[in-house]
């Protein structure tokens, strides 16, 4: 029994991980263009692919091939940005939030749709000479492949700090994300701000995208899913703290796993949901937020 | 410097302010005077292009701005301190000075910039790291003010400065604004507090309801019979 209970409450923090990885996109999205980009799941989809395919027809590595990746949704992003977002960035921000769930929706019916037609609806694993590794501590088994997704997030939360603390353009970003208009009248092109944060929140996904596909598995239809455990993160963090985010997301995986010993697995997110209405009734602006959750 | 001509600005349907025409010769210090609602600082939004002309001319150094992106008017050496909020709160004293500098021409002296704004503001360099959103609110004036100098200004805008600060702090504020324009910035304010703005600039134009409706040299506004009994509550 206590195998199972240490093992459950591993396997959840490792998950976690990832789930403060796709987070950290979607806060970056909503935190500085207020845009509630729904499809963020699907650019997830999107990496996992781009990775995937990259291993099967070009032989590159999963986690070598991560920069790669990168680059692909990064690119993706500013297009989309263009195509999509940008029209609704002249708009309040109560009507951005509204367009953007609309508009996104929408792409995320094309995106699935589309990656249907493309790769069919199967599910795709990176199966590497490592895959199959873990890491041994007594009772416990920790799979390197998943283990380097929790290490990604990690370290995806400190470079998106440092981006924004220690840089002249990430303030720009916090500038633009607290007050636009000052932020124009300060020089600042906040369009091109809007576009790079929005390509970078698409990246992120792209890399959680790969670690997925390479310790979990990638289909078509795994986006929604994807964002919605990134909504739930992202209110049980509040916004403000990149690695809050990150450790609300191993929380939230951690809660999900021990759960799902006494409860099964069909019950684990339920679980889950219940414990984060507890903790928005009692703090509304999440673990980690700042202020005093108004505006939630 | 600046030329406006017939600007006329509204919000969807609302015509806001109606041809408009003033001027802002280089090197001068002049006022646009009007009570709350008479449309300056629409005006001044419409200047920056963060709200649309709907009609007229607006031209900076000879060229026009009308349509132009705001952070490209700031480079071009136009700068706005909005009326309130014009500090980002989340943000340090320092950030927001470092961020002040942020066009590429004022990035180049930003170190030489700050270290000038910082003996100008001994205050705001004893507070070098702490939030603007902790700051009193003559030291976010203070703030704004040096913000906008490290952007290196042509011209410097201000919508009402002395809003919400107590009168000896009105007072630091308008000498400020002296120096700046003796140092060779020219300098465009809209104000409510009439009286001390009239003994500050050469030049001001009275707005009324979104129209330009008195206008003339300091003196000449001092003296005006309609300005005395309307603003200054005299006789």
């Amino acid at each position: 029994m206590t195998q199972l209970v240490v093992q459950s409450a591993l396997s959840g923090l490792l998950v976690g991980g990832m789930y403060g990885l796709v987070a950290l996109g979607l806060a970056l999205a909503f935190g500085v263009l207020n845009v509630l980009n729904v499809a963020h799941g699907e650019l997830v989809m999107i990496g996992g692919y781009a990775a995937f395919f990259l291993f099967s027809e070009v032989g590159v590595d999963p986690l070598l091939s991560l920069p790669l990746v990168f680059v692909i949704l990064f690119i993706f992003g500013m297009g989309l940005y263009q195509l999509l977002f940008r029209f609704i960035v002249r708009f309040d921000i109560e009507t951005r939030i509204k367009n953007s769930l609309l508009i996104s929706f929408g792409l995320v019916l094309i995106l699935q749709a589309v990656a249907v037609f493309l790769f069919t609806g199967d599910d795709r694993t990176i199966v590497t000479g490592y895959s199959s590794n873990a890491l041994v501590i007594g009772i416990v088994r920790i799979p390197w492949i998943r283990l380097a997704g929790l290490l990604l997030a990690v370290v995806a939360a400190f470079s998106l700090e440092w981006l924004l603390n220690r840089t002249t353009f990430g303030h720009s970003i916090r500038a633009t994300s607290e007050d636009w208009s000052l932020a124009a009248l300060t020089g600042i092109d906040v369009r091109r701000v809007y576009m790079i944060a929005f390509a970078i929140s698409a990246a992120l996904a792209g890399l959680a995208g790969s670690m997925v596909s390479l310790g979990y598995s990638v289909s078509p239809s795994i986006g929604l899913s994807w964002t919605l455990k990134a909504l739930i993160v992202i209110v049980f963090a509040g916004l403000g703290s990149m690695r809050g985010i990150v450790v609300a997301g191993m929380l939230l995986g951690l809660i999900e796993g021990l759960s799902s010993v006494w409860v099964g697995n069909a019950y684990r997110g339920v679980v889950a949901l219940v414990v984060f209405l507890l903790v928005l009734s009692v703090r509304p602006q999440g673990l980690f937020g700042r202020g005093s959750g108004a505006h939630v | 410097m600046l030329e406006v001509e017939h600007l006329g600005v509204g919000y969807g349907d609302l015509q806001v302010v109606w041809d408009v025409s003033f001027k802002v010769p280089a090197g001068s210090l002049v006022a646009i005077i009007g009570s709350n609602g008479a449309g300056k600082t629409t005006t001044l939004r419409a200047l920056m292009n963060l709200l649309p002309a709907l009609t007229g001319s607006i031209e900076f150094k000879g060229e026009s701005i009308v349509g132009v992106p705001t952070h490209r008017i700031v480079e071009l050496g136009l700068v706005l301190i909005p009326e309130s909020r014009a500090t980002f709160a989340s943000l340090s004293v320092a950030d927001n000075l470092e961020l002040g500098a942020y066009t590429k021409r004022a990035r180049a002296a930003r170190s030489k910039t700050l270290g000038e704004v910082y003996d100008v503001f001994p205050r705001l360099a004893e507070r070098k790291s702490q939030l603007a959103g902790t700051l009193s609110g003559g030291e976010r004036q203070m703030l704004a003010i040096g913000k906008s100098l490290m952007a290196l200004p042509e011209m410097l805008v201000l919508d009402e400065p002395s809003m919400g600060l107590a009168p000896i702090i009105v007072e630091d504020t308008f000498n400020e604004i002296k120096g700046i324009r003796d140092r060779g910035v020219s300098v465009l304010m809209v104000e409510q507090h009439i009286e001390a703005t009239l003994e500050l600039v050469d030049y001001a134009y009275v707005l009324e309801l979104g129209q330009v409706v008195i206008e003339g040299s300091s003196t000449e506004l001092m003296t005006d019979q309609r300005v005395r009994e309307a603003y200054l509550s005299l006789q």
